[in-house]
This record gives C-alpha cells, structure tokens and sequence, in this order.
C-alpha cells in the first residue's frame, strides 16, 4: 500500500466518523450516540447468527453489543436531573 | 496499544516530546500544558497532559494533516477487550463519560469509534443522522 493509499483510508474514516458525529461526541449526545452504534452492531449480529459464521466474530460482536449497553445504562443514570419547576 | 513518546515518534518534530509544553483547542480557548505521555487509543493517539486530561491528537497544535489514525484490522482481540474492561470498570466505579477531556470521556468516544469503524462497512443500515 502506498501513501498516498494511506492518507486516503485515513481521510475516509474521518469523514466517517465526522458524519456520524462520533470524532467528538458532544457531552449531550452520548446516549444517542451509543444508541446509534448498539443498532448497528445488533443489525451485524444478527447477521453473523443467521449465516454460518465463526463463534469467535458472534461472540466479539455479542460481548461489543453488551459493553455498549452497560454504557447506555451507566450513561442514562447519570443524567442530571431537570430542575424541579415547583420550587421555583 | 501503549507506547513512550520516543517509541511513536515519526516524523521530524511530532509528537511532542514528553515535558513538553503543548497548546490545544479546549472547549472553551486555545490552552497550553505539560505533556506526561502520547498514546494510542483504538483509533487515534490522546496526548495525556501533566494534569490527567487527554486530548486527541487532531486537537493539538501544530498536528500534521492529514492525521495518521490505525486500521481497524491493526488492533487486536485482546487489546479491544481490554478496552471493553476498562470503560465498565469506571462506569462501576461511578465516573461519568460526560466530563469532557477526562480518561472515561476519552476512552468512550475511541471506543464508539472504532466500533462504528469496525461494523460500518459490514452491514447495510442506513447513516446515522448527523
């Protein structure tokens, strides 16, 4: 592969990412953005269950899917609470 | 993947060299510190300063463009599940990922990129919206 090639796949994947606005999530997007990355790797699971694929891939792609919505529940709970409008 | 600042030199001049002063784009000015340690994350290197913040490389002054990122393929079973154990262990612990600049808040947004990266171009979904 060439530099050139290089800097190319570099320059895709940032555009990727910058697309789907996951260079830099913005501290109020993360549940949305870690909602967004939990259904693309569920569509590939489900995927990787109906073909005759490896269990190594089914199980990497399974324990990304539980990693992320660990973090989607951490992320949730975290949430600061609105301020209570009765007390104002 | 974590290397010493001189392991991961290479090009004239960058990275910074570990003690080094460093300016940046914060979230709120163009800010200077000490650099402590550069080091690869699953997709791009976080300049780790002095004062425990980490900061991707593409927001330091004076990065090359354009920035050298791995390939997905590059990194290994171990090193993602590695990566998985530490962003559950500090949300266990109770750190929040939404503490802009913090290592949980860096190491979250590495991993839902490579994540997406890594599963894009498998599967046939719509893009997600911007």
């Amino acid at each position: 592969m060439t530099l050139s090639d290089e800097e190319t796949g570099d320059q895709q994947a940032w555009r990727t990412l910058s697309e789907a606005g996951l260079v830099e999530i913005r501290l109020e997007e993360f549940g949305e953005k870690i909602r967004d990355v939990k259904r693309l790797v569920t569509v590939r699971l489900r995927e990787l269950l109906d073909l005759d694929t490896s269990i190594q891939e089914r199980e990497s792609a399974a324990y990304a899917l539980g990693t992320l919505k660990g973090l989607e529940l951490k992320v949730q709970a975290s949430v600061p609470e609105p301020p209570d409008p009765s007390e104002s | 993947m974590k290397s010493t600042v001189q392991q991961l030199r290479s090009e004239a001049g960058w990275p910074p060299e570990e003690g080094e002063v460093i300016s940046f784009k914060s979230s709120t000015a163009l800010e200077t510190a000490t650099l402590k340690e550069v080091r690869w994350g699953l997709v791009w290197r976080d300049f780790i300063l002095e004062d425990g913040r980490v900061i991707p490389e593409h927001r330091v002054s004076g990065c090359p463009r354009p920035q050298v990122w791995r390939k997905i393929d590059e990194v290994t079973d171990s090193e993602r599940e590695e990566c998985e154990g530490r962003l559950l262990s500090m949300a266990g612990i109770g750190l929040d990922p939404r503490e802009r600049d913090q290592p949980f808040w860096a190491e979250l947004n590495q991993y839902l990129a490579y994540t997406y990266l890594r599963y894009k171009g498998k599967v046939s979904v719509p893009e997600l919206p911007r």
